[in-house]
This record gives C-alpha cells, structure tokens and sequence, in this order.
C-alpha cells in the first residue's frame, strides 16, 4: 500500500509509528507471536479450515462465481413462468450442478460425490460452507440446490440403508449424469407455515394430506403449500396422517411426482429468491406403494424434526452468505463513490459503517461454523439458535449495505435491493424466527425447569 | 391563502373517500403495479378535485398552504389517506406538488402540463452532503473544503442523480450550486442524459431515472442570501414531513392488513393474535404508527416556524421504526407475507423505498451535527 492509496487520517503501512511494518523488524521469537500475515479475510477464514473443507469451500466459491453470480440477475427479473416451467438458464446451471457434485454431496462414492477426505467431518458443516458461498452469489439458484439437499434428508435419516440404496443413490446418480432428479421435501400444509412446527399444540388438527390404507400402500389426498423446488422435484418427501388420526400418525412417504393424481397446482410470486419456485401441490389418490414409507409408520414427526435440526444450520449459513455479499457490496461502493472529491471509505462514519457490517458477518460466521463443526447429530437448541440469531442479524447488515448506498441502494442494478429481498426469507421458511426462538425453550425446557434448580448449574 | 380550520376535516374526509374508492379500487391486486396510465387518471381526477395544486391559480391543493398549523395538517392529512390506498402513488405525488409549489415561490411559470409536468429531486448525488448543507442552511461561516463539498454534492453536470418518479415526467427542478448560494435549475428531459432504469426496489408505480447534465443548460432561478437558504430549509422540511406522512398512512394499512391476518389465521388451536409473540409483534406496528403520529402531530406548524432539526431526527427514527414494523407485519403473516400477491412485501419494499430517498438517513447523524452543533 502506498501513501497515495492509503486511507485519510490513517496511517500508511510503511509509516514507522504503523504497527504492521515495525512488527516486522522484531526478533524472530518476538515475531512469531506478533507478526501477522494480514491476506484476504476469506482466504484467511478458508485457510483455518481442515484441508478438505478448505477445497471444498473454494471449489464451491469458484462454481458460485463462474456459474451462479452470472446469471442471477437475469433469473431474478424473469417473468413468473408456469408450474413445472424452468428457465433455460437455471436449467444450465442445475445440470452443470448436477455433474459437478453440488446435488449429491452428503454421500461419498460410491454413492454421492463427496470426497473421501471430507468425509470424516459432519456433512453439515459441509453443507453450510458450500450454501454460504452460494448464497453470496445467488440466493435464488442457491435455494433451487439445496432445497433438494432438505428434500433428501428423511431418505438419509431414515436409518435403513435399503432406503438410501434404493431411491437415493438413483437420484444422486442421475444428477451426476447431468440429469437433475430434484427431491423436495413436502411439510406445509395450507393455513399452516409455522404450525409444521406446532401443529401437534393444535387442539383439533386437521390434516393437509391424508394417507388412507389400500392394498399394496397409501392413497395420498389433500395439498400441501410453499414447498420449495416442488414445482420441478422429480420427486418428493411427503409427510401425511394417516386416515383418521391425529398429528401423531404423521409418517414420510417418498411419492414419484409423475404418479396419476399428482400435481402442481401453483406457483407463488416471491418477493425474492425468484430462481426458485414455491409451489402448491395437490395430491389427489395419489398411490404410494408400502416400500416408499420412510423411516416407518407413525415416525413422521421425529423425521421432520430431526430433518429441520439439520438444515437450520444451513439455513443460518444462507444468512452469513447475504451479510457477507451485503458487506462487499457496500465496501466497493465505499472504495469507488466520490463525494466532495473523496472516497467515501476516507470518511470516518462509513469507516464505523463498514467495520459494524463485517463485524457482524464475522461474528455469524463464527456462530454458524462453531454449530456446524459440532453438528453430527444437531441439537434443536443449537440449531434454531443459529438460525434466527444469524438470519435476524443478515437482515440487519443488508439493511446497513443499503443505508451505505442511499440514494443508490433502492436501484436493482447496485445488486443490494435484491441480497435484501433474498436475506428477508431466510427469518420466515424452515420456521419463522419467532417459532425458532420457541423451539429453543423447548428443547431447554429440561434444563431450565428440571433436575437442578441451582441458576448456576445451568452452564449458559 | 389558508384553509378554513373548520373545513379540514370534512376535506380529509372527502380525500379518504376519494383514496379508498379510487386508488384502493385501481390498485387491488398489489402484485400487479398500477399501469401508468391508471396513474394518470386518477392523477387527473385528483387535480381536479383540487386535492393537487395546477398550474393556474393558486388553491387548497397539496402543499399550496403551509404557513399555519390546520393547512400542515391538512397536507400531512391528504399524504396518509393517499398512502394508506397506495404508497407509490402518494410519493408520486407528494413530489409533483412540492414541485409545483417551489415553482410559485421562485416565481417560475409552470413547465408542461400538470401531469407529471415537473418533479422535484430536492437533494444532491448522494446523500446529505454530511453536515456541510445543514451548516450552510443555518448560515455557519464555512470555509473552502466545505463549499468544494456542496458545489461537488450540486454539481449535476459530472454526477449522475438517480431519482424516482412516474414515467411521464417531462421536467426536473432541483437544486445547483454557483459561487456559494443554491440556485434552483429546471431542465427539459428532452435535453439532459437520461436513463431509464428498469427495476428499482419498491415503489412499484413510478420508475427509477439516473440523469446528467453535462451542458449544465436549463432554466434557473436565484432567490440570494438568506432567503435561498429560507426557501431550500422550507422545501426540505417539507419534503421530509411529505415522506413521513406517507410512511405513516402507509404503515396505517400495514397494521390493518397484520390485525386482520393474525385475527383469522389459526394455530396450536387457537387465532395466531391470541399468541403473545405475535400480540409483541402487532404492538411493535402499533408502536411506530403512534410515534409517526406523534412526530406527525408535533410537526403539523406553520412550516417557516418549524426546526428543521427537528423533521429531520424525526425521519431518521421514525423511517427506521416504519421499516421495523413493515417487517412485522410481513412476519405476523409468515409465508404467506413473502408473497407478492399478500401486499405485505410490497409495503416492506415501499417503506424501504421512503427510508432511502432525500439522501437516505444514514446521513442524518453528521446533518444534525451541523445543524445543532456548528461543528465543522
């Protein structure tokens, strides 16, 4: 850094009182504890990943860069299209996606594309780095892949391998041909959003979808609502009570979405994340033959449950990725706007801006990457509090990047309008941030009411 | 000319009427934006009724009176009802009437025709010019580096403004710099870089422009000294109430929208507004639509006699707890709120959209610096 370039009222690198030049002329000893090598924040954050993470982390940032970032304009100003329709440059990108691994990266070879040596850390962890540099690049193609990632997850943990054997792997090999078998993962039921969480506090529940015995299986009748990438899943974790019971009978059934009586009644206008659809679907007898049960009869709830477990760390992931494309944004128009002859980044005020917005995307990448590392088998506490923390606080930083832009940051082309209308559903879907926040006391509530009174003992 | 205190009610009314009838009418679907040429009808109707000032002889119209406290309250009055029935709309024409009204103080007959002839952008490129504008319209003694700040922040011929405004505009009137005072410069459209850009974040009625005027031509009026600085406070004050009322009417239909939802939408077996945390979210709406109010009340005074200071803490707060309670209200809704076809979102984005005009509000911290601390 030169003079020339450095920042108005701070000192230059090279400046004898700037800490950064004089540490280098310490004793080596000295040196070793002081000295700092100050390179790009990401490459920093990637480097003190375990090797393999490390290159999946890059490859992901890479594929999101060369593939994602450029299309992700253009989908999201596309006009709505019809259930079932792709655009052909999602359709592009999904293939591309497919053979290069983003579709079936929970499972190694020879099953999935995971690599061997990542395999030895929790595929969540995984999961959340790739959906962070995704996100930074395109919310809406970004939720088009992993809201198949969610739609697959009662097929992983259902615990049989017969299940992950036999529809899994086809799906995971089919994307890997370049063929996109989407799997979407089907809980809202309509009048419901949140109550997929509390729907079992309903004094009476009624059903969206009821399975009804037959011979052979189930017949599937009813709807379900605001399923993410339905509108183009080839198929579908469905979860359904069964014919005259409660929410307690709800059991996971893996439906082939070309089925007679299958289909996509709509999809809905979102305010962002456009390159993926919402759908409604309607299930009308739709014949589910006994083998495509998941996980058992009656353990619908416990599948669900754990499944959101896993993809709410994910979900907080989403979050990081759009404060982090909120904070770059913002620092290059820092960098680069004049005013008065100035910089803006030479003025102390967005100087404060600036370091809060990284503070903060910093601060929730430590969050998300602490829960995720840990995350083999995700504690609900754990996950819902990642989850509405980081996401609530995104929120806030994209609305910091805007407040930077100003006059500027209400035009779709300076990019931050859209990370805003991205960032903004990550606190409604996989339960609003209000339903998170309760989710957490239940699952604190053993600790908070039970077995030691003591305040001190509860080790918050 | 003043309005009769006693008539200001029964005009609110006829306004609410009007808004409720005509622009709810037009607008209901808030997924589909109004076509412009819907705007221009019911811009048509309104001048007709008069609740917008021609470019004949001076009325009741928006802004036309603002020198006692009934003639602010009807204006802020007309800006709520309008915004309540449609918040792009009330922006669209909030702007055309400041427009309109600045033009009669600086003596200017009217450019083009009245709709949409002339629209005000009131500031410079980017924001507030820090607390160098404040310090210049309180008459503080600046030196070089801030007038270098001002003429840069004015200057139109090397930096492109980016405003919002119907797509039928014909002319620009904002303010420039010369040698120490604000001059107020009307250019054709027909005669300046103009780029239409195709999306912006909300507002979805009007469009968003980038424009430059290299040649720096177009018509210009000096008022001088003090009164420069009288008129372009007075036009500020207004600009930023005209803002906060819409924000306000707009965030009245925002509580109505989340108390009807949150009063029909069942969960755990009962209505969703029998929750506590989604009764803390309706009384976190309610919150910013009385503190709009509140702020709305204090600042319905003769304009003149209004601290600038004051409107302008008041946007910065209450614009920031507006764009909370839209948020609310999006959340009470839960996915459903996420759906263009709810109007929730819409509302979210338009008061995102009213947080970031008049040079954002992030700069409102350095302007009041400047203009209650004369610090440099």
């Amino acid at each position: 850094m030169t003079a020339r370039s450095h920042l108005q009222d701070h000192l230059p690198y090279d400046h004898p009182l700037s800490p950064r030049s004089q540490y280098r002329k310490l004793p080596l000893l000295a040196r070793l504890f002081i000295d700092y090598s100050a390179r790009d924040l990401w490459e920093t954050d990637t480097r003190r990943l375990p090797a393999p993470l490390a290159k999946l982390r890059r490859k992901a940032c890479a594929f999101a860069q060369d593939v994602l970032a450029p299309t992700s304009s253009e989908l999201d100003l596309a006009p709505h299209l019809p259930p079932g329709e792709y655009h052909p440059k999602a359709r592009e990108v999904m293939e591309l996606a497919g053979r290069q691994g983003w579709l079936s990266y929970f499972l190694p070879a020879p099953i999935g594309s995971m690599s061997l040596r990542a395999g030895i850390y929790p595929p969540i962890w995984q999961c959340s780095l790739v959906v962070e540099e995704f996100s930074r690049a395109c919310g809406g193609l970004m939720l088009l892949l992993s809201a198949h990632h969610l739609g697959t997850m009662p097929l992983m943990l259902s615990g049989s391998v017969g299940t992950i054997l036999k529809f899994l792997r086809p799906v995971y090999q089919s994307c890997l041909r370049g063929d996109p078998h989407l799997v979407a993962f089907a809980i809202t039921e309509p009048g419901a959003g949140s109550d997929a969480e509390e729907g079992h506090g309903a004094a009476v529940y009624r059903p969206g979808v009821v399975a009804t015995p037959v011979d052979g299986g189930y017949l599937l009748s009813g709807r379900k609502v605001y399923i993410s990438g339905g509108d183009l899943a080839k198929s579908m974790t469905v979860f359904a009570a069964l014919a005259g019971e409660g929410m307690e009978s709800w059991t996971c059934f893996y439906v082939d979405c070309p089925s007679p009586g299958f289909s996509v009644a709509r999809t809905e206008q979102k305010m962002g994340m456009r390159a993926s659809g919402a759908a409604e679907i309607e299930f009308n007898d739709v014949f589910v033959p006994h083998d495509r049960v998941i996980g058992g009869l009656r353990q619908g709830w416990a599948l669900n449950r754990a499944t959101l477990n896993t993809s709410r760390i994910p979900v907080a992931s989403m979050g990081v990725g759009f404060a982090a494309a909120a904070t770059q944004i913002a620092a290059e128009f820092a960098c680069t706007y004049m005013l008065g002859g100035k910089r803006l980044i030479d003025y102390q005020d967005v100087q404060l801006h600036l370091a809060t917005m990284l503070a903060e995307t910093r601060a929730m990448r430590s969050l998300v990457w602490q829960e995720a590392r840990h995350a083999w088998q995700p504690r609900q506490l754990f996950a819902s509090v990642c989850k509405f923390q980081v996401t609530d606080r995104a929120q806030h930083v994209c609305e910091m990047a805007m407040d930077l832009l100003a006059d500027h940051g209400s035009l779709h082309e300076n990019r931050i309008e859209r990370v805003f209308r991205d960032v903004r559903l990550t606190r409604i879907f996989e339960g609003t941030n209000q339903i998170n926040r309760l989710s957490v006391i239940e699952d604190w509530q053993g600790e908070l009411l039970g077995r030691n009174p003591v305040i001190g003992s509860l080790g918050v | 000319m003043s309005i009769d205190p006693d008539d200001v009610g029964p005009l609110l009314e006829e306004v609410s009427s009007f808004a409720k009838a005509r622009i709810g009418g037009a607008v209901t679907r808030p997924e589909e934006p109004l076509p412009i040429a819907e705007l221009e009808n019911l811009t048509r109707e309104a001048l007709e009724l008069g609740m917008l000032p021609t470019g004949g002889e001076a009325g009741f119209g928006l802004w036309e009176s603002c020198d006692q406290p009934h003639d602010m309250e009807f204006n802020i009055g007309v800006l709520r009802h309008v915004a309540r029935a449609n918040v792009g709309v009330a922006f669209a024409w909030h702007r055309q009437a400041l427009a309109r009204c600045l033009e009669r103080s600086l003596g200017a007959a009217p450019a083009g025709d009245d709709l949409f002839g002339t629209i005000l952008a009131p500031t410079g490129h980017y924001g507030l010019a820090r607390n160098s504008l404040a310090r210049w319209l309180a008459g503080s003694e600046q030196g070089g580096d801030e007038f270098h700040l001002l003429a840069d922040w004015l200057d139109r011929r090397t930096h492109v403004t980016s405003f919002v405004a119907p797509e039928s505009w014909k002319f620009l009137l904002w303010p420039v710099w010369h040698e120490g005072d604000v001059l107020w410069q009307r250019v054709s459209r027909d005669n300046v870089w103009v780029r239409e850009l195709r999306f912006q974040h909300g507002f979805d009625e009007v469009c968003a422009y980038q424009i430059l005027n290299a040649s720096g031509e177009g018509q210009t009026w000096q008022v001088g000294g003090g009164v420069s600085r009288q008129l372009y406070a007075r036009i500020l004050k207004l600009d930023m109430l005209g803002l906060l009322a819409i924000g306000s009417g707009g965030m009245a239909r925002g509580l109505e929208l989340a108390r009807e939802y949150a009063s029909i939408r069942k969960q755990g077996g009962k209505r969703i507004d029998r929750h506590p945390a989604v009764q803390r979210m309706l009384s976190d709406v309610e919150q910013a639509c009385r503190n709009a109010d509140l702020a709305l009340h204090a600042c319905a005074q003769p304009v003149d006699e209004l601290d600038l200071g004051l409107v302008a803490a008041s946007r910065a707060n209450i614009h920031e707890m507006l764009c909370m309670a839209a948020n609310q209200v999006v959340q009470v809704h839960g996915g459903i709120g996420y759906m263009r076809d709810a109007g929730a979102e819409k509302l979210l984005r338009d008061m995102n959209m009213l947080k970031l005009q008049t040079g954002g509000t992030r700069e409102i911290g350095a302007f009041l610096a400047g203009w209650f601390g004369d610090y440099e």
